[in-house]
């Protein structure tokens, strides 16, 4: 059985280590090429690489508003999604002839609909075209 | 002090494996030139030996290449770390970092080597570890699976700080496009995610793989959502055919143009430990783990006993040395097949990839995710059920997919100011717009 109920802190210690470690391999490798790799700073090696050309403003511009959409598009469905992972650690779990069993199958069925309905609402609108 | 078993192995565990993950990555690149090589009809890295130009280690020279892995990076860390003057300092310094983190922690939640039962023992007569059964993981919580989910999402930090801190065209348009791909197909990932969860009905690793030595491999149950699994992972880790975040011809080298040195190494690198990561847990969720055979229990499911004299002691650790050797085998193969894929299928173009995302992936996956809803409801959830519901699927893709609107991939766009096909109601001169050469060649229609 699944061990969902209990929470248990100590359990993530390891967790901390692990980004240190990950952390440190990172830094310990910038820091690194840092120092033993030489510096020869240039007014054109400065410049950004535009293929050879020389630069043409700035990259810091307005982008297609679709990228935008497509965020908010995503948030959506990700924080649908995240809500049914405690559901499908536990709703399989319960006994067949459980009454919870039918009321969260449909529940669920109703949530994801909703879903649903919001995906055909930003099809229609166009969100999904990418032409 | 006083620490658990668990954190005590979890700890050496993943010291472990970090440093087998890092080398096998600096391997797979020389792997991966190998193999485009044999397809490209060449013959690939054969120079660099071992012999560091040292007439006493002559013996060394060549081998096959296998030093060329070494030489890279040493080179990469022997060269400028250069920032231009126009990026942001610090993102372009933290983008790597938040790139390769990610990628580092992310096989902490896979169990290498299945459970094992320690003694208690003190390290020096200063640690004290308590004994009893752990997971050989790097990480044992009770989030399980989520986890996974967790640092892929956060893996999309480094793309989006690195394109827009290096301040360059190429860098931005890849990153903003690497950025929108990866949480696309973050969906796809998740729901096909939730249609094997369902099945299993728990997120602990270790269940998943006892649940698969039951009743067999999560693949044959549910293809469907395996193929689109293996598509998001693709997608997640910016590989072939899913690299336009990066594609050479139109952003040269997308968000890491400006990089260089160990900081560009790490880049790379974090690709590769991504694959690695991904691959495993493919192998961890539908491949059965560390069994080696599909619906036979080789290893059988109890914790192996780390204890006792030093024989016993070690055949435990050949055994646990076993598990890792079948699940990273099974991960270096999906890895290789992920480098098959790159050089054998052409690179999608970008709003192919984005509208196979929203348009066919994820209502597919969603149609999954209910119906397996639906088997767990009806209490039918062995193996041959689920591939009988997984064909109605399939079968009911082949009915509407004929009846979607169709789009044609190769239509003109009109766009404004084209010469070509402009928009409806535009006026385009053709013609040189220089006034001088306008005087030479004089144009039909007015400016």
């Amino acid at each position: 059985m699944s061990t969902l109920g209990e929470v248990n802190l100590s359990s993530y210690l390891p967790l901390m280590v692990v980004v240190l470690m990950a952390a440190t391999f990172a830094a310990i490798n910038i820091v690194g090429t840092l120092l033993i790799g030489p510096k020869r700073p240039g007014k054109t090696k400065g410049l950004t690489y535009e293929s050879g050309m020389n630069p043409v403003g700035t990259a810091r511009k307005r982008f297609n508003v679709r990228f935008y959409l497509i965020a908010m598009v995503f948030l959506v469905f990700d924080v649908e999604i995240v809500f049914l992972y405690p559901w499908a650690a536990t709703y399989p779990n319960l006994a067949m002839s459980d009454p919870d069993r039918v009321i969260w199958f449909w529940r669920i069925l109703f949530f994801l609909f909703t879903t649903v309905v919001a995906y055909v609402y930003g099809y229609r609108k166009g969100v999904f075209r990418f032409d | 002090m006083t620490i658990s078993a668990q954190t005590f192995a979890s700890v050496l565990v993943f010291a472990l494996v970090v440093h087998v993950v890092l080398l096998t990555c600096a391997y797979l690149i020389y792997v991966e030139r190998k193999m485009a090589a044999y397809i490209q009809d060449r013959i690939g890295p054969n120079r660099v030996g071992f012999d560091f130009g040292l007439p006493i280690l002559g013996f060394l020279k060549g081998c096959l290449g296998l030093g060329q892995s070494l030489a890279d990076g040493l080179k990469f860390l022997l060269k400028e770390d250069y920032a231009p003057d126009r990026a942001d300092k610090r993102l372009f310094t933290l983008a790597p970092v938040a790139i390769i983190i990610p990628a580092l922690i992310g096989f902490a939640i896979i169990p290498w080597g299945g459970t094992a039962t320690i003694p208690s023992f003190s390290i020096l007569g200063l640690v004290h570890v308590t004994g009893g059964e752990v997971v050989l993981a790097g990480l044992n919580a009770n989030i399980g699976i989520v986890y996974l989910l967790s640092v892929a999402s956060l893996g999309v930090y480094g793309v989006t700080i690195a394109g827009y801190a290096s301040n360059n065209k190429y860098s931005f348009i890849g990153g903003m496009r690497a950025t929108a791909q990866m949480v696309s197909y973050e969906i796809p990932l998740g729901l096909s995610l939730l249609a094997i969860l369902l099945v299993y009905g728990t997120l602990m690793p270790e269940e998943i793989i006892a649940h698969q030595r039951q009743h067999g491999w999560m693949v044959f149950a549910q293809p469907i959502a395996a193929v689109l699994f293996f598509i998001a992972i693709l997608a997640e880790a910016n590989r072939a055919p899913f690299d336009v975040a990066e594609a050479e011809q139109e952003l040269v080298g997308g968000y890491h143009t400006e990089y260089s040195s160990m900081r560009f190494a790490l880049f790379f690198l974090a690709e590769y430990a991504h694959m690695i990561t991904s691959s495993a847990m493919f192998a961890l969720l539908f491949l059965g783990g560390w069994e080696p055979l599909p619906f036979v229990s080789v290893f059988g499911g109890g914790a192996v006993h780390l204890g006792g004299g030093v024989a016993e002691v070690l055949l435990a650790v050949a055994v646990v040395g076993l598990k890792l050797a079948v699940l990273f085998g099974k991960a270096v193969t999906l890895v290789a097949f992920m480098m098959l894929i790159r050089w054998t299928i052409p690179r999608l173009r970008y709003d192919q990839i984005m509208m196979g995302a929203w348009q066919s992936v994820i209502p597919l996956a969603l149609t999954v995710v209910v119906v397996t809803a639906a088997m767990v409801q009806w209490g039918r959830t062995d193996t041959l059920s689920l591939i009988l519901a997984n064909g109605a699927v399939f079968a009911l893709m082949m009915v509407v997919m004929p009846l979607m609107p169709k789009y044609d991939p190769n239509r003109k766009i009109p766009l404004y100011g084209s010469r070509f096909n402009p928009m409806p109601g535009e006026r385009v001169v053709t013609g040189p717009t220089v006034a001088l050469a306008r005087e030479d060649h004089p144009v039909r229609g007015s400016l």
